[in-house]
Formats: structure tokens, sequence, C-alpha cells
């Protein structure tokens, strides 16, 4: 717990700006990195596929590409909001996998090394967070969604 | 008992797999096609528990319900396939009988490895049947030769490596 924490500082301390991509999700807003990101479509049809992985329970098709699905909107107790909601790719480490977002247009962002601080989050595995108008928005540790902090660390 | 079609969604290939493709709803399964014994119309298999057919009697299995969706009893198309691995016979109620499907194995697509736990011995992997997805089944589970399922854990936020896994070779 302390070195992951510790790898968290290190995270945040070691680049002078962050470039980061802001997405929602029930209306949460929520930050990754952008080269945690693979991209943004429009969201499809799920896949349903039985499983007792928490999280993972279906797929989407891109083209020729099958993509599982990690059900964040479900982990934070909330519903992915609009008519046309976004499929937010997420790079890993296991694989790509989609991520259904709100229909808001995710936004680009850089914010400065020193506003990120460690996030108090629990429920969620993160990198940091940093406050935009007023409001503490969490950076998502896509890399390491569905890993404990012991999984992660062993990787 | 005859299929809608035959389908080969590969050239011709000593290394293809064959599959029965059914649907529930808007969701493609595909089971080994070698574990086939026939399709029967609802009239042929009629209501019971069993469908004695040829000398073999198949129990009924509630695939729908392992996979958490509806049959549709009102479906024109509803068949009862009977299905046998040599040790158990089951009689399977889909929506639809697709039809039978060849795939290189080479198509033969892995569950990806973000499915941790045990339903990497259920779903053998998937196979594309004109541009759709199906999951290939495993026919062990389907006749229910698995063994309990582990218990849904609500809210868990961790994920336990589940060794055990079907070889996506042996069925694909």
């Amino acid at each position: 717990m302390l070195r992951a924490a510790r790898q968290q500082e290190q995270a945040v301390a070691a680049k002078p700006s962050w470039s980061i991509v802001v997405f929602s999700i029930g209306g949460m807003k929520l930050a990754a990195r952008t080269e945690d990101v693979g991209g943004v479509t429009p969201w499809g049809d799920r896949i349903p596929v039985p499983s007792r992985t928490p999280f993972v329970g279906s797929l989407v098709k891109r083209d020729k590409e099958v993509l599982p699905v990690y059900d964040l909107a479900s982990q934070l107790d909330r519903e992915a909001q609009g008519e046309s909601m976004l499929c937010l790719v997420a790079r890993h480490v296991d694989g790509p996998m989609a991520i259904c977002i709100d229909a808001d247009i995710p936004s680009l962002h850089t914010v400065d090394a020193a506003q990120i601080r460690p996030s108090r989050r629990q429920d969620i595995e993160t990198v940091g967070s940093f406050t935009s108008d007023g409001e503490e928005i969490d950076i998502v540790a896509l890399q390491r969604l569905g890993k404990t902090r012991h999984e992660s660390l062993r990787q | 008992m005859s299929l809608r079609g035959h389908y080969k969604a590969a050239s011709a290939n000593v290394q293809a797999a064959s599959f029965l493709v059914v649907r529930y709803g808007t969701r493609l399964c595909a089971l080994p096609s070698d574990g086939v014994r026939g399709v029967l119309t609802k009239e042929e298999a009629g209501n019971g528990q069993t469908v004695a057919w040829v000398g073999v009697t198949y129990q009924n299995v509630d695939l729908a319900g392992l996979l958490s969706i509806t049959l549709d009893t009102t479906s024109p198309d509803l068949r009862t396939v009977l299905f046998s691995n040599g040790h158990s016979h089951g009689a399977i109620r889909v929506d639809e009988v697709i039809g039978l499907v060849e795939v290189d194995r080479e198509h033969c697509l892995p569950l990806p490895p973000h499915f941790q736990r045990v339903e990497r011995t259920w779903v053998a992997g998937m196979i594309f049947y004109r541009d759709e997805l199906a999951l290939v089944l495993n026919p062990e589970w389907v006749l229910g030769e698995l063994g309990e399922e582990v218990p849904r854990e609500a809210g868990a936020k961790t994920i336990g490596a589940f060794t055990a896994s079907v070889e996506i070779g042996k069925l694909c």
C-alpha cells in the first residue's frame, strides 16, 4: 500500500505537465492520461458473455476487432448518460478494453504536475487527481483497471 | 431435421473447425458440430423434461438460463438441438438454428485475457459468423459436467486468476 502510494507520488513528480483526457460517466467527471487512451468512438452493441470476472462481462465489436468491455459505470454505481454514448478505448496491460462513457465529447487538458496529487479514492485504481473549476477529478489508471494494487505491483 | 444452410466462413481447409450456430434473440452461440445428434421442431421434441430420440434419452438443458437470457418460446423457428459429448446427452431449446459453419482454426479467437475466472472454462472462444460474433461454448459446461458454479461476488473489486481454461485449439 505504502509502496503503491510512493509509486503514485513518484509518477506525479516525474513529469512537468500531464496530458489528460477528461470524460464523464453518469455525470461524474473522470480523467485519464492521454497515453492510456487508444481512442474514442461511438458505442456499439454489447455482446454479453457469461462471466464471473468483476465488471468484465461483455464484448463489443469494432470492425473486425473484438474488445472486452470494462463496466466502469457499474463499478462507480452509475449509468452512462446520453443518447449516443461513447466508447473510450483503454490501453490496458492485458490488451485494449472498451469503456462506455457519457455522450459528452471528452476534452483534452494539460495539467501542471504540481497540481496533481495522490487521489483519496479507494474504489478504483487511480494515478492521482487534480482540481478543475473547483471540482476534484480523479485520474483513472486505465492500464490497471480491474487489477488489485498487489497485482499491479507484481507486473 | 434439416438445417437452414451450411455456410463456409473460410476456404476449404483441413484445419477447419465445424460448429452449429444457434440464436437467442440477437445473440449467437456456436456448438461444436461433432456433438450435434439432431435438430427437432417443437412438435418433434414435445414438452417433456426429456427427449427420446433414436434410442437415446436427452435431458433438457436450459442453455438460455446459463447465458442469463430468455428463450423466446413464441419463436416460429424454435428448435431443440440434441447434443451429446458421449457421456451426457442434452436437449437444448434455442430461438433458431442458424446453420452449420466451418471456420479455419486460425480464425477462432480466444476469449480475451481480461476474462480471468471460471468463464474461461465455459466459453472456448469466439468466431465470426457473417460479420456477427458467436461465442463458442464448451460442451462440458453446456451439458452441466463442470460442477457447481462459482457464486457471483457482488461488488467485488479484486480479480483472482483462474488458472483452468479450455484450450481454444481443442474446440476450434
